[in-house]
């Protein structure tokens, strides 16, 4: 895990924001925090995968200042809830491993779509890598961006008639 | 002689008792028409009083307490008459205007604690939104207060609960708190924010039952938030009264 800073709301020093709130009105202010606050720390940390079975080696979900977690089953109903709004999915069937989306793939793929026609090159293979991690990109937010989700995003583009399926196996895509 | 018990008699006692009475209500009259002539008397000076000072009550905490306590003494509230000369001077508008920040700070601080905020903190948040100048900024606790018991006309909606030593909370949700309440708030505010049941044993010999009842209320109030994870028993949480959030900037 990465040491970033991080500001904390002050709900995570609040210990009973651990625990899943038992009123439908305040637990639903609960989730929305979380909800903001796990997109927010997923953005600072770059973390693009959250293993629920790993879920106490995240700072996130485990506060050793005050000793409380959060517990997997109430992580995963976040998560879901995140889900709806296109800002998470599961990867696996169990519903452990999660991908988090702080930008939806929606906006990362008009991202990389923005970047590919502000520099004309629409039109030519690019490769994931060079996305990823080509130095044209650092400058971008998609810099560093993890491989799975890229081509997720990549696929939104495929589905928008935007991108070629040409390449794909070999790491190139192509976008027009 | 012996007294007899005659028409007489009676006839005579019943006129006695008429006189009396007569009597009574004149003298009664008297005071009544001195008294309402004192009260005119001083009501012309108070508002002579009034429209001289009026820079200074809207200016000086200090001096509008006073004027509020002068007021109150003789009956006169400068607050709810906003006809006559109570309205020209401004001193209403004042009340009002604060009444109408109050609510604004409740309703923006909702989110995080549930409609219950504690008055230091409502002033702390009022003052800085109403801006820098030094006129604005001396809003006392006592203002805030006559301000909100003004709020009170629209129901239960609006509440202010004593907590002990000078401290006040505002209540800004529907739902009547009762003494329980106000003394399981008082006891939280002493032990950073939380309560449990066998503290409320400890400190108010409260039977189980009689904590459960009030502190769940208070959860399904939403003004309180229930922590599983402490080993011995559940902890009930109050982020109104709990620091961090209290000084929270949103």
């Amino acid at each position: 895990m990465t040491d970033v800073e991080i500001d904390w709301p002050w709900q995570y020093s609040f210990p009973p924001f651990f625990t899943l709130q038992p009123h439908p009105e305040t637990r639903s202010k609960q989730v929305a925090a979380w909800k903001s606050l796990i997109l927010t720390y997923c953005q600072k940390t770059k973390t693009y995968l959250i293993d629920v079975r790993e879920a106490s080696q995240f700072s996130l979900f485990n506060n050793s200042t005050i000793n409380r977690k959060l517990e997997h089953n109430v992580i995963i109903s976040i998560l879901s809830e995140l889900h709806k709004t296109g800002n998470a999915a599961s990867v696996d069937k169990a519903k452990n491993r999660w991908e988090i989306y702080w930008h939806t793939l929606e906006e990362w793929a008009s991202m990389i779509y923005e970047f590919i026609s502000s520099r004309g090159m629409q039109n030519t293979v690019v490769t994931l890598y060079e996305l990823m991690h080509g130095e044209d990109t650092q400058e971008e937010e998609f810099y560093g961006m993890q491989q799975d989700v890229l081509i997720k995003a990549l696929k939104v583009l495929e589905g928008a008639q935007m991108r070629d399926h040409i390449g794909r196996r070999c790491s190139r895509c192509k976008v027009f | 002689m012996r007294r007899r018990a005659g028409l007489g008699a009676i006839q005579k006692q019943k006129l006695e008792q008429e006189k009396y009475k007569d009597k009574g209500n004149e003298i009664q009259e008297n005071q009544f028409e001195q008294m309402t002539k004192q009260l005119e008397v001083f009501k012309v000076n108070l508002e002579e009083f009034a429209s001289k000072h009026k820079n200074e009550i809207r200016k000086n905490p200090e001096f509008r307490r006073q004027f509020q306590d002068m007021c109150a003494s003789i009956g006169v509230d400068p607050l709810s008459s906003g006809k006559g000369f109570w309205s020209v001077l401004g001193i209403g508008d004042f009340y009002y205007e604060l009444a109408v920040q109050i609510v604004e700070v409740c309703l923006a601080t909702n989110e995080k604690n549930g409609g219950l905020i504690g008055l230091d903190e409502l002033r702390t948040r009022l003052i800085k939104a109403r801006g820098q100048s030094k006129q604005h900024q001396e809003i006392s606790k006592d203002d805030l207060m006559r301000a909100a018991q003004k709020l009170k006309i629209f129901g239960s909606g609006f509440n202010i609960i004593p907590m002990g030593k000078g401290k006040y909370m505002v209540q800004s949700v529907p739902g009547e708190l009762s003494m329980d309440h106000s003394s399981i708030l008082q006891q939280a505010e002493k032990n950073q924010a939380f309560i449990s049941i066998s503290y409320l044993r400890r400190e108010l010999n409260w039977e189980t039952e009689r904590s459960k009842k009030a502190l769940d209320h208070m959860v399904d109030q939403g003004l309180a938030w229930i922590d599983l994870q402490n080993p011995q028993e559940k902890l009930y949480y109050f982020p109104s009264l709990f620091t961090a959030c209290v000084n929270s900037a949103s």
